[in-house]
């Protein structure tokens, strides 16, 4: 019998929909692997089997009875521990402190028995031949691949019967990612089930007996993991659809390099970016999500400090800071992601958005020229057919698209011909999205170089001319022509073997 | 080339990891974490010396009993205000707390000690009641503990007003007694103290306390780990308000009488003793002995202030030099631990 049986659930935050008509079934004993894009659910559905979040409808049975817990430590009562992604360590706390945190033994005064806690911490490291932890060490000292092996311990401590290792080996080196493999197995071979989430399919095949494959919420495929081929697996995840929304992609990159990234490397994050990107040409920037994309754009834009070489037009370019980066013709702009956050002043009207970061080009004597501000103003609402009442509406009161919009005038109008596009189109409606696709091209047209990062992978194959897949921190392939696709994309992104 | 990008990752990660596995215990390490604490400890040094220079016998038993009944109130107030400061939050309302606990036992204590011992009991459980509402306005209306406990601050100050428009009231004798009461050459106060550190021992090491501690270090883990932060919210603004009330009790015997307004000078000092002790405003850091140490050095710079014969107005201004230097201290320590770590 099923250990675990899940049917229907669904789950919506606010008007977004994360889950409908899930399903899923697990056994005792087996590592089931559990698949799909970035937002296809999987999160969602581990949150709520791990009592983080409640379903709104659905079922879900535990040993065949109704499983719907009312928080972590529910879900804890009745044996399911999880393996956050995002951890769930508390900074000021030691390693073993943090381990056995609310499960601590105590001594008759009701406090933690200090001596039973490091006994039961190492005979747990030993049980599970975990890599070596200090106990007492605090855990903000720690590396993130040491945190996330604290997390680890934390989730075998409560002996589940069900563990739920999310994206575990993402952040442990390869000895250590091998040595959870091997957990893995140990844990199913000792009657558990192990919800083993991963977006390396190399790993899924060395371990998982069984998988799911989640799309847009939905369950689309429930295999024994020899029965399907890595490439089925792929067309599962991203299934099927296309319509008009992309412009029509007539290549207008001449032979000028705009902007020449040599071995740009910040952290860990990203570790020797090479790429060159033309005029008139819009360069796609692709992979999972937290490979380097966000910290790439942000060293370019001279948000994040990096090593390496950067040239714009030809010429070696400085850039320390946001501000030196916006300078003058030769400049980089960028669409941030949060536009709410970084981009726009909502209690501002669209002209002052739109103005506020080039206010030199309005004075004449010092004073500002009325007149030359409101004949630009008018030509970038034309330009953009940003659809306000007068330039005079307050940001905050526009659609988001037309948020998007003047995010997009603003940047114009710094008069920079290399674009930096984090993800322009998130949380746009369709409509706008594809004006937006327009626009680019349009501005490829006239000579501008861009670079475009997007989370949602079909864009990147409709408007891009090239695309580069990131993967940990490099660029692990540039796409072109007809293999730009999604299944290419992923592929780059996802399978480790695949060498250049 | 993909495989080697890969590996290029991990040799990054391997040096961190191997240098933090290393056995042997940090010291650097551990001595940065306290160094707000050694600060502290070395103002308090500087400023008994600097006294101790002006004036005879200030190493002495009766100057301890003398300046430890001086800080007592202010002791007891930032001991609340610590547990409140390590879960994350700040408590305003102690300010009105006191307030009308010293309004409630001037009006309402008699010779009679039992009829005393009630009151004094009913106090206290109105401090902890109080408190944890505040507790529970904050995680049901998921409003900012400042400007919950600013308005019942607000509204317990008025209260307070309401049952003594002026102070006045009386308090027994042998109540205010209590203060001076000695045993083993040490006064109450001195023993009070004393209780507050085993206290804290013991509360820090239990899991309330390091629930508590958890939550203000990182909420989101708290609860991704099970805990119920409403619950958390009133346990900790709850025995803030329980040690607000023992504050009050505890001033009574200093003043004689209840004062509707008194409370509000122990609010920021309570958040200051603590800052200067190392106690982070951003929670989950710091130690009852820090703001204890916090609340001895700005009870002495009033002490010093008087022996140097210059005008009091002068004692608002050393605090705030000395809470300048003691942030300034947390934050190059604390960058200096966190450059560390990277």
């Amino acid at each position: 019998m099923d250990l675990v049986t899940v049917n229907g659930l669904s789950k919506r935050f606010g008007g977004i929909v994360a889950l409908s008509e899930a399903a899923f079934s697990a056994r005792a004993g087996e590592v089931h692997a559990l698949l799909g894009e970035n937002g296809a659910g999987k999160s969602t559905f581990i949150q709520i089997l791990s009592g983080a979040v409640k379903h709104d409808g659905g079922s879900i049975l535990v040993d065949g009875q109704d499983y719907r817990p009312a928080n972590p430590d529910d879900a804890q009562a009745r044996g399911i521990a999880a393996v956050f992604q995002e951890l769930s360590l508390i900074p000021d706390l030691s390693v073993e402190q943090n381990i056995w945190f609310r499960h601590e033994p105590q001594t008759m005064l009701g406090t933690v028995n200090r001596t039973q806690t490091r006994r039961n911490t190492l005979a747990l490291l030993e049980k599970y031949d975990f890599p070596t932890l200090r106990p007492e060490q605090e855990l903000r000292r720690l590396t993130l691949a040491e945190r996330q092996i604290v997390e680890i311990a934390k989730g075998l401590a409560k002996n589940p019967r069900i563990l739920i290792l999310d994206e575990a080996t993402s952040a442990l080196p390869a000895r250590e990612a091998e040595w959870l493999l091997k957990l893995t197995r140990q844990l199913a071979a000792e009657g558990r089930l192990v919800i083993f989430i991963s977006h390396r399919m190399a790993e899924v095949r060395a371990i998982a007996d069984r998988l799911t494959i989640f799309r847009n919420g939905s369950t689309v495929a429930a295999h024994e993991a020899n029965t399907v081929s890595d490439d089925e697996i792929v067309t599962r995840m991203i299934g099927r659809h296309l319509d008009r929304l992309y412009p029509e992609r007539v290549p207008t990159m001449t032979q000028r390099i705009a902007l020449k990234v040599a071995n740009l490397t910040s952290g860990s994050r990203l570790s020797g970016v090479d790429f060159s990107l033309r005029e008139g040409e819009v360069l796609g920037v692709g992979g999972l999500q937290g490979h380097g994309q966000r910290e790439l754009f942000q060293a370019l834009f001279g948000a994040t400090k990096a090593g390496g070489m950067i040239e714009l037009w030809g010429k070696p370019a400085a850039i320390g800071n946001p501000r030196q980066a916006l300078t003058g013709k030769d400049g980089i702009a960028l669409v941030p992601e949060d536009r709410r956050g970084q981009g726009l002043l909502l209690t501002k009207s669209v002209r002052e958005n739109l103005t506020l970061s080039v206010i030199r080009r309005f004075t004449e004597n010092g004073l500002l020229s009325r007149q030359k501000e409101a004949a630009l103003v008018k030509e970038m609402v034309d330009f953009l057919r940003i659809r306000a009442g007068t330039p005079e509406q307050l940001a905050g009161t526009l659609s988001g698209g037309n948020q998007q919009k003047v995010i997009f005038g603003k940047m114009l109008l710094t008069e920079a011909r290399v674009l930096l596009l984090y993800d322009p189109t998130r949380g746009v409606d369709v409509g706008t999205k594809g004006e937006i696709f327009q626009l680019m091209r349009d501005l490829a047209a006239k000579g501008y170089a861009i670079l475009f990062h997007s989370s949602d992978m079909p864009e990147l194959v409709h408007v891009a001319d090239r695309v580069l897949v990131m993967r940990n921190g490099r660029i692990a392939a540039a796409l072109e022509g007809e293999h730009i696709s999604e299944e290419g994309i992923l592929r780059a992104a996802m399978l480790e073997t695949r060498a250049a | 080339m993909v495989m080697s990008a890969e590996q290029t990752v991990e040799r990054a990660q391997m040096p961190a990891q191997a240098k933090d596995t290393r056995p042997g215990i940090d010291w650097r390490g551990r001595a940065l974490d306290r160094a707000p604490f050694l600060v502290a400890c070395l103002m308090l040094a500087l400023i008994v010396a600097i006294y101790g220079s002006l004036q005879s016998g200030v190493l002495s038993l009766d100057e301890l009993n003398l300046d430890t009944a001086a800080a007592m109130t202010l002791m007891l107030a930032a001991t609340g205000q610590t547990i409140v400061l390590l879960r994350g939050g700040i408590d305003l309302s102690i300010g009105g707390m006191i307030s009308l606990g010293t309004v409630f036992a001037a009006t309402r204590f008699t010779d009679d000690p039992s009829t005393t011992a009630f009151w004094a009991l009913a106090i206290l459980g109105l401090g902890f009641l109080i408190g944890a509402l505040n507790g529970l306005l904050i995680s049901l209306l998921k409003l900012q503990p400042f400007l919950v406990t600013l308005a019942t601050w607000s509204i317990l100050n008025g209260v307070a007003m309401i049952i003594l428009p002026t102070d006045g009231g009386s308090v027994p004798g042998w109540w205010v007694g209590f203060a001076s009461a000695q045993l083993l050459g040490l006064t109450s106060p001195v023993w009070m103290l004393l209780a507050l550190l085993l206290f804290w021992w013991w509360f820090r090491a239990t899991r309330a306390g390091i629930t508590i501690q958890a939550s203000g270090s990182n909420e989101k883990s708290a609860f991704l780990s099970g805990v119920s932060i409403t619950r958390v919210n009133i346990v900790t603004y709850g025995l803030s308000g329980l040690f607000a009330a023992g504050a009050a009790l505890f001033l009574i015997t200093q003043t004689g009488a209840g004062s509707p307004t008194i409370g509000k000078d122990y609010i920021l000092p309570s958040v200051a003793a603590a800052v200067i002790g190392g106690v982070s405003l951003f929670g989950g850091r710091g130690h009852l002995a820090g703001t204890l140490i916090g609340a001895f050095v700005l009870t002495l710079i009033g002490n010093l202030v008087f022996v140097l014969h210059v005008s009091s107005y002068w004692q608002p201004v050393a605090s705030g030099v000395i809470l300048l230097l003691s942030v300034l201290a947390s934050s190059v320590a604390e960058k200096a631990a966190r450059s560390r770590v990277q």
